[in-house]
């Protein structure tokens, strides 16, 4: 609840294939950070094959708004990989 | 040779262009459509640009024949634009990116603009008009920039197109600024605007606000037919445009003028323009929809200029923002 000392929190864990794929899908996902003074922090971290993200926030509306987006936008790099994968051998 | 692919979608339109050394490669895209009446909101356009950017992407590569090992650098819009569009299409050229293993390099959408328009045309140094469904500049290089010398102090020219079309139900397809513009042909009477020009800047919001209330009455009324108003609409804002675009000129000393931008494929405004130019002895160049209008090769385009300056954008600093003028960017591959 707004006002409250302790804030709302998400966690999300998502398995990926390869280590490698863990750390694209950060990669492109934390660029972007959450807008300042909205109420709302987000940290990613990779842990070998495993994307962490982290959410806090002051009201669960602007949770609910940050959640949907990211999931909508970590699936798409999942298809994108799927589609357009595997990662190329970087000694190639 | 140098090959890069480029990635838009900052407003209604997804589009995935390949450039190879000034030639395209291929240049996909599709429109996100709204009914008439409606104008497309964020979410919306970000789904639709979600649910076919990887098949544009696919025909793009497939029209090039190439392959991802072609590949050098991977261009897309940082800004500016609507955030979640924007958004949507970043996370697909920074997965690619790395997927592939190639550089990533953010573009100014009006940079880009005004880059495929220099190509295309051949002009060399030109006054720009830029005028779109939201951005409307007139642009000057000098010192490594594009400069900004007039803008819209509200909307965007082409926003104002679009939400006249709105309050008339034209239909948004293919667009509504093409509409208007079939509609215009057929107008007879001119119905008196406001005009409103400042200095090298201009304003479209209280023409829209004028209409807006007019329109309905003066059609009831049966003073004019909804063709006359768009016929007297356009002859007014590109009025304006054309006097910005002259005292930009006149101010620089230009003997060129190029106009990029979706409203830039309007016949009359190119028209209007050529006139102004004819009488000053100076040249027009202009492109067609296929460069005016949102597309990929544009952001390859200016990614080619950037990449082959040594331009590249690393993964960490590769947000998108919704405000990114024109005159933010150093041109680094200019005199």
């Amino acid at each position: 609840m707004a006002g409250a000392a302790q804030p709302l929190s998400f966690t999300l864990t998502v398995p990926f294939p390869s280590c490698l794929e863990a750390q694209i899908a950060h990669d492109t996902l934390a660029p972007d950070a959450e807008p300042r003074r909205g109420g709302i922090t987000k940290q990613l971290s990779v842990n070998r094959n495993i994307l962490h993200v982290q959410w806090q926030a002051d009201e669960a509306r602007i949770l609910r708004v940050s959640v949907s987006s990211f999931l909508d936008l970590l699936s798409l790099t999942v298809q994108t990989m799927d589609r357009f994968g595997p990662p190329l051998d970087s000694n190639l | 040779m140098t090959v890069v692919i480029g990635f838009e979608g900052s407003a209604n339109k997804i589009g995935v262009g390949i450039m190879r050394d000034g030639t395209v490669l291929a240049n996909p895209r599709r429109t996100y459509i709204t009914p008439p009446g409606q104008g497309f909101q964020p979410s919306d356009t970000a789904r639709h640009h979600r649910a076919c950017v990887l098949d544009v992407l696919q025909e793009a590569l497939q029209e090039a024949q190439i392959t991802p090992q072609d590949i050098d650098c991977v261009a897309y819009t940082k800004g500016p634009g609507m955030g979640a569009p924007l958004l949507t299409v970043a996370i697909v050229a920074r997965t690619v990116a790395q997927l592939w293993k190639k550089p990533l390099l953010g573009v100014n959408h009006c940079i880009g603009h005004i880059e495929m328009g220099r190509l295309i045309t051949g002009a060399q140094n030109p006054t720009v008009l830029y005028v779109s469904g939201g951005n409307t500049q007139v642009i000057a290089y000098s010192e490594h920039r594009y400069q900004i010398f007039g803008e819209t102090i509200d909307i965007a020219v082409g926003n104002c197109l679009d939400r006249f079309a709105r309050v008339l139900k034209i239909s948004n397809d293919p667009s509504p600024g093409y509409n208007i513009e079939q509609m215009a042909k057929k107008g007879k009477k001119f119905v008196e605007l406001p005009y409103t020009v400042k200095g090298m800047d201009a304003s479209f919001s209280g023409i829209l606000s004028y209409i807006e209330e007019a329109a309905h009455k003066m059609l009831l009324s049966g003073n004019c037919t909804p063709e006359d108003l768009c016929f007297s609409l356009q002859e007014t804002l590109f009025s304006m445009l054309v006097e910005i675009t002259e005292r930009a000129m006149a101010h620089c000393g230009s003997q060129e003028v190029l106009i990029v931008g979706g409203v830039g494929c309007n016949v009359r405004l190119q028209e209007m323009m050529a006139i102004m130019c004819k009488e000053r002895g100076a040249r027009l160049f202009a492109t067609d929809e296929r460069f005016c209008i949102d597309n990929g090769a544009m952001i390859a385009q200016a990614g080619w200029e950037m990449f082959r300056s040594g331009q590249t954008t690393p993964l960490e600093q590769s947000w998108i923002t919704q405000r990114y003028r024109t005159d933010e960017v150093e041109v680094t591959w200019r005199d």
